[in-house]
């Protein structure tokens, strides 16, 4: 899916940008961000909500000590040998398979959630590529901005401004 | 260009610089490790052509060199997590110039350690033996044993703290990726996973590390309790302990955070990274030593108290041979490297002084091998009756392993430094954009 078009702007200063999404959000418009790091005072102008990854998380860790459970109860049962008078399917000592297979399939859906929620929002909420918006500039980026988005971005400081196609 | 990006770009500059230091002195160190990798490797075909022999294992002995081996490299990998996890959890920011060394180094000394099991069975292609899987061969795999357990704890871990460092490298890759051209450009693109750094990335990304600390946390609290039940649960004296897992973990501690300490001294003036990671780093990381000897020094106390207290009568005999038996010079100098050096760390002037942590260290990173063969070997040599006691030397091959071990850790530890940021450049990045008490990254762009 190509990017819309749109106004992208590009920021030196952290306080500048946020100032600048503050402004742009105040009247209305979508802005998107491209930034070298997770900078505390934009991600708040921004006011994005909560990531939902924790979900695929949590389903991730509750399956994986679920299969734990199931491999080493079922294991035991497919040779039922008893060992030191414990019982068959022995609850304690299963505890600790259940416990890191649920961290290690939870991570592994952790990952990979991540991976597929990236490459999703890349197409879905994406800000045109710049390599200086990974080294030491911020781009704000408003979709189907015209020219009062240009305006305000070069009012709150913006180096420069394009037009993107 | 304004101060903040001037620092932005200034950081990753200072830190990509750093990878191509390290002149004629890095290729030396790395080909005195890929050396030692190889006196390991030979040393260990010889195991598989002549077998289990070749090693100073024998009755009552059947645990040595190897298995202390094994418990060390772990011990030495939990250090990443602790700092890299635990810290993220408590908002302790001065973990960001440090974290990424010991996240690498938690990596390489897991995948140091996994290795240990498969070498002490003498025929490793049996390795695959203990893992759960559907066959026809009637193999048994029993859930109840500590063996079993060690081999899931240990292989989360290698997977979950690999998974934990790629993700903190995505962003800066990304951005060595922007900076770069040719084969390293290529690599980074790979690492990076296509980021650009928009806001909906970092969302996730944010909430996606701290799941991975969240898990990261209870594992590495986890795997080492494990493997201390490897002991633990058996009826040998000296090892059937409930004091073993918080025993364990502390020492683990207190081994990696010593371990880091002996790295980042010299790796801050190789790379030319003192501002990135400053003394007050090195003042911080020193004082967990500290505290974890502390522990380590409890724990050493509480086992003579309690096999004293209530224990039975072979756990003090146990004990006591450990102190003043034949191994005992091997004990006092555990002692005297785990908790007598250490206390010269309430000193303010030692902790400011790099060469004193790094000698420190290395002094730290003995005891805590000393104590890991003092407990695997010292138990086992003097068991319940005379018929089974005996005195272990570990060969020259048990040696020429534990030497290829070091350089094993060393080769993979010095190729990321030259492939791989030592530093965080996002983290620091953000400090820069959101500067507060005690951070010092806008002290390094100012310094430079």
């Amino acid at each position: 899916m190509p990017l819309e078009g749109g106004r992208l702007g590009v920021f030196g200063d952290v306080s500048q940008a946020a100032e600048a999404v503050r402004a742009l959000r105040s009247e209305g418009m979508e802005v998107r961000a491209a930034t070298p790091a997770p900078f505390p005072e934009l991600v708040a102008a921004l006011e994005r909500p909560i990531s939902l990854i924790g979900l695929s998380t949590l389903t991730g860790a509750v399956a994986g000590g679920a299969l734990g459970l199931l491999l080493a109860a079922g294991g035991s049962w497919a040779w039922p040998i008893v060992v030191g008078g414990m019982p068959i399917v022995s609850f304690p000592a299963f505890l600790v398979i259940v416990f890191e297979m649920a961290v290690l399939v939870g991570a592994l859906t952790n990952f990979v959630g991540l991976l597929a929620i990236c490459i999703l929002g890349r197409k879905r909420r994406g800000v045109p590529f710049d390599p200086r918006f990974t080294r030491d500039r911020i781009g704000i980026f408003v979709p189907g901005g015209g020219i009062r988005a240009e305006q305000l971005l070069l009012q709150r400081g913006a180096e420069e401004v394009r037009d993107v196609a | 260009m304004s101060t903040v990006s001037a620092q932005l770009a200034l950081i990753e500059e200072r830190v990509h610089a750093a990878q191509g230091k390290g002149g004629r002195l890095y290729w030396v160190l790395l080909a005195c490790a890929i050396g030692a990798t190889g006196i390991g490797a030979y040393s260990w075909s010889r195991i598989i052509r002549f077998g289990m022999g070749e090693t100073g294992l024998n009755r009552p002995v059947a645990w040595g060199v190897l298995i202390t081996d094994f418990v060390f490299w772990v011990g030495i990998a939990h250090s990443g997590t602790l700092i890299s996890a635990i810290l993220f959890l408590f908002r302790a920011r001065f973990r960001t110039a440090v974290y990424r060394v010991a996240e690498a180094m938690t990596v390489f000394a897991v995948a140091t350690a996994g290795l240990f099991p498969i070498i002490h069975l003498g025929r490793p292609w049996f390795g695959y033996w203990i893992l759960p899987y559907p066959n026809e061969r009637s193999l048994w795999i029993n859930f109840r044993s500590p063996l079993v357990w060690d081999a899931f704890a240990i292989s989360t871990y290698l997977v979950v703290s690999s998974l934990f460092l790629l993700s903190g490298l995505v962003p800066d890759a990304a951005a060595l990726r922007d900076a770069t051209s040719g084969w390293r450009r290529r690599l980074y693109a790979m690492v990076s996973l296509g980021w650009r750094g928009t806001d909906e990335e970092w969302r996730h990304h944010s909430r996606a590390y701290l799941f991975f600390a969240a898990f990261a946390t209870p594992l590495v609290i986890s795997v080492h309790s494990v493997v201390s039940w490897d002991f633990a649960v058996s009826v040998v004296p000296g090892w059937h302990s409930t004091l073993f897992p918080p025993y364990f973990v502390a020492g683990a501690i207190l081994s990696g955070v010593a371990m880091v300490l002996t790295l980042l001294v010299p790796l801050r003036r190789a790379l030319g990274i003192e501002e990135l990671v400053t003394r007050r780093h090195l003042d911080l990381l020193s004082r967990l030593v500290l505290l974890t000897s502390l522990i380590v020094t409890f724990s050493y106390g509480m086992e003579f108290v309690l096999a004293l207290w209530r224990g039975p009568r072979v756990e003090l005999e146990t004990l006591l041979f450990r102190a003043f038996g034949s191994y005992a010079p091997l004990f006092w100098t555990m002692v005297f490297c785990n908790c007598a050096a250490p206390l010269l760390l309430f000193f303010p002037r030692i902790r400011n002084t790099p060469i004193a942590l790094f000698f420190l260290g290395i002094v730290v990173n003995v005891g805590m091998w000393l104590e890991r063969f003092n407990i695997v070997v010292t138990s086992l040599s003097h068991n319940r009756i005379p018929f089974d006691w005996g005195t272990y030397r570990p060969s020259l091959v048990e040696l020429g392993i534990t030497l290829g071990s070091f350089g094993w850790f060393f080769t993979w530890f010095l190729v990321f430094l030259k492939l791989l940021p030592a530093v965080s450049i996002a983290e620091l990045k953000e400090e820069v954009g959101h500067p507060h008490e005690g951070v010092d990254a806008t002290e390094v762009a100012h310094a430079a």
